[in-house]
């Protein structure tokens, strides 16, 4: 069974950062997203099993996004990877659901770590 | 011709670089002064020294200015210029929680202006493997001639700059801070060597 991946950052290199750090068998099927606004399109038409979500972006931003999912009870697990550290920004983040906070620039032990913790790995 | 002009790629990475520095500045600010710090995109641009001032012009309508020089390996280096707005300038003493006293305004400020700056470019220079040191942090007040003066002895080697300027809103008390860091072109292709080492590996 394979596992649908969406990655949105309006970052081309933080997008790669992400790509690289999966294993095989998660990017293989991952689809990109430049802003919250295409990943809503991309999550309300497909079956996407899992979200990497940035916070902030053009058009509409990461909370944004969590905000929506919620309104819309579209539920998965979203892992937050973000530069914006701030402890408050980390638990309004988690309070929407998130299923994590990573650090920007992501790390491959930390986000390895995080897809065990949640049965992707 | 000249080869300062970033591509698609290098500015995304450049972004991308001061987007993680500017959210480790803003988490040390939020925590200095126990609040949230809300973000919004940086600016990057190219200036030429003559029109620094025009394109200035809206910031130097600051109270107070505090500027500091930075200076890295392989040719990296800029000045760093952190600005208040007047109305935000007499909330700070209340912000940042002195004892009347215990240190003057003119001290907090540079005090403020200083954290911001070394977390700003310490985390971006250890991204891109560099590390910084700074010249003193010195206050240049209200006075709009004596900025103009310090900036003309800065600019007074370059004629092109990339201009970077980061808003850091402290949205509970309507407090704002703008960074605004000239780099130099010498610099920036500098920078843009380190940047393309970094694309090379995607």
């Amino acid at each position: 069974m394979s596992t649908n991946v969406l990655i949105c950052d309006d970052s081309n290199l933080a997008r790669k950062q992400v790509l690289r750090s999966l294993p095989e068998n998660l990017s293989k099927n991952a689809q990109l997203a430049t802003n919250g606004e295409e990943a809503l399109a991309i999550l309300r038409t497909q079956d996407i099993d899992v979200l990497f979500l940035d916070l902030t972006m053009p058009v509409i931003d990461g909370l944004g996004v969590l905000q929506t999912m919620k309104d819309e009870s579209i539920k998965l697990p979203v892992f937050v990877i973000s530069a914006d550290v701030q402890p408050e920004m980390q638990s309004r983040v988690l309070d929407l659901g998130a299923a994590a906070f990573l650090r920007k620039p992501v790390q491959l032990n930390t986000l390895t770590e995080n897809l065990q913790l949640h049965g992707f790995l | 011709m000249s080869t300062f002009e970033l591509n698609e790629d290098q500015q995304d990475c450049l972004q991308e670089l001061i987007n993680v520095a500017m959210g480790q500045a803003s988490d040390q600010l939020a925590r200095y002064l126990d609040t949230f710090v809300y973000l919004k995109v940086p600016s990057i641009e190219p200036v030429n020294s003559e029109q620094l001032f025009e394109t200035l012009n809206q910031d130097l309508k600051a109270a107070a200015v505090v500027s500091q020089g930075f200076f890295g390996y392989e040719g990296i280096r800029g000045e760093a210029l952190l600005m208040y707005q007047p109305q935000d300038s007499h909330r700070l003493a209340d912000l940042l929680g002195y004892e009347a006293g215990e240190m003057t305004f003119d001290e907090q400020i540079i005090d403020l202006s200083s954290i911001l700056t070394t977390t700003f470019l310490n985390v971006f220079a250890s991204q891109i493997d560099n590390q910084m040191s700074y010249s003193a942090p010195r206050l240049l007040s209200a006075n709009n001639a004596k900025v103009s003066e310090h900036l003309n002895q800065q600019s007074f080697n370059w004629d092109l700059a990339l201009k970077v300027k980061i808003s850091y809103q402290v949205t509970d008390y309507s407090f704002n801070c703008d960074m605004v860091l000239l780099i130099p072109e010498e610099a920036i292709n500098n920078i843009k060597a380190v940047i393309d080492r970094i694309l090379e590996d995607f």
